[in-house]
């Protein structure tokens, strides 16, 4: 069971959002190649720790939420907005490696 | 030809009685016009102003004439305290350039809960904290409650809530909540604004 925070409507249940994917992905430029929209289609990492992920509010404010949570213990790291840079956790004491 | 006449999506549900109970007492509000107003990217502040909106998350801004409950950024969900057909147009209007109005008078229902168990009744399907160190009169929030879309709205100090239900879920939450508020004892009113 996660609890997110939401930038707008605050700490919430799990239940309320949706999980969209993986948040690191940019797209590639229009005129890139085959291979590169590929990768950013197809290709995605499966990480044991930290990771970027995108969460739409869909029972709240219906925003898309950042979020760095840890798939091996599920706790949530730091939410913001699309636009936020989150770095991941480094050091031990925040659950860095 | 037929002649066809507006049925409230609860029907006639709410004449039911209750069983009479002093836990609980639900109220179904008839006659309130609701709409969505959505501001223009760049003019969320100015159409606050212009129409008097609170747009810090969570609370209501309460007036003589309407509720605003703020859902998102920029975005806002306004109802009046009276009858009153002019109430949209009249949004529409004021909000001409800063905004859009979506007219959703028909959209939702409003069961208004209170009584001394409200706030136990609500914490069987509602995930939010309404504990009174948390919420108090004018908390509002749109969450899942019993697995359906609902606007909270805290209209009192005491446990009492507005919520807006929309109008495809209403039979089915309908359902929920007199199903759970048995267990309280619970009477049905009715109130035409």
């Amino acid at each position: 069971m996660h609890r997110i925070d939401c930038p707008w409507c605050g700490e919430r249940d799990e239940v309320e959002f949706q999980y969209q994917g993986d948040a690191t992905k940019v797209r590639p430029k229009p005129d890139a190649s085959e291979d590169a929209f590929f990768d950013y289609t197809y290709q995605r990492d499966n990480p044991k720790g930290w990771h970027t992920e995108w969460w739409h509010h869909v029972g709240g404010c219906r925003q898309w939420v950042k979020v760095v949570r840890n798939t091996l213990t599920h706790e949530v790291h730091k939410t913001g907005g699309p636009q936020s840079k989150l770095p991941l956790p480094r050091r031990k004491a925040e659950g860095g490696l | 030809m037929a002649d066809f006449a507006a049925i409230h999506p609860l029907g006639d549900l709410d004449q039911l009685q209750g069983d009479g109970g002093e836990g609980i007492s639900l109220t179904v509000v008839h006659g309130f016009q609701s709409a969505q107003v959505f501001a223009v990217s760049g003019k969320e502040s100015a159409l606050a102003n212009k129409l008097k909106l609170g747009t810090t998350p969570g609370v209501a801004t309460d007036s003589r004439t309407m509720t605003a409950l703020p859902v998102s950024p920029g975005q806002w969900m306004v109802f009046s305290k009276k009858q009153d057909g002019a109430f949209v147009s009249m949004l529409a209007k004021k909000s001409n350039g800063l905004g859009h109005v979506s007219e959703q008078s028909d959209s939702r229902i409003c069961v208004r809960v209170s009584g001394p168990q409200a706030r136990e009744l609500m914490s069987r399907g509602c995930r939010l904290d309404l504990h009174k160190s948390k919420a108090g009169k004018g908390f509002c929030a749109q969450t899942p409650t019993a697995q359906v879309g609902v606007l909270l709205h805290q209209v009192d100090d005491a446990a009492v809530y507005d919520l807006y239900v929309y109008s495809g879920f209403a039979r089915s939450f309908w359902h929920w909540i007199t199903h759970t508020a048995e267990q309280f004892g619970y009477r049905v009113n009715s109130l035409r604004l």
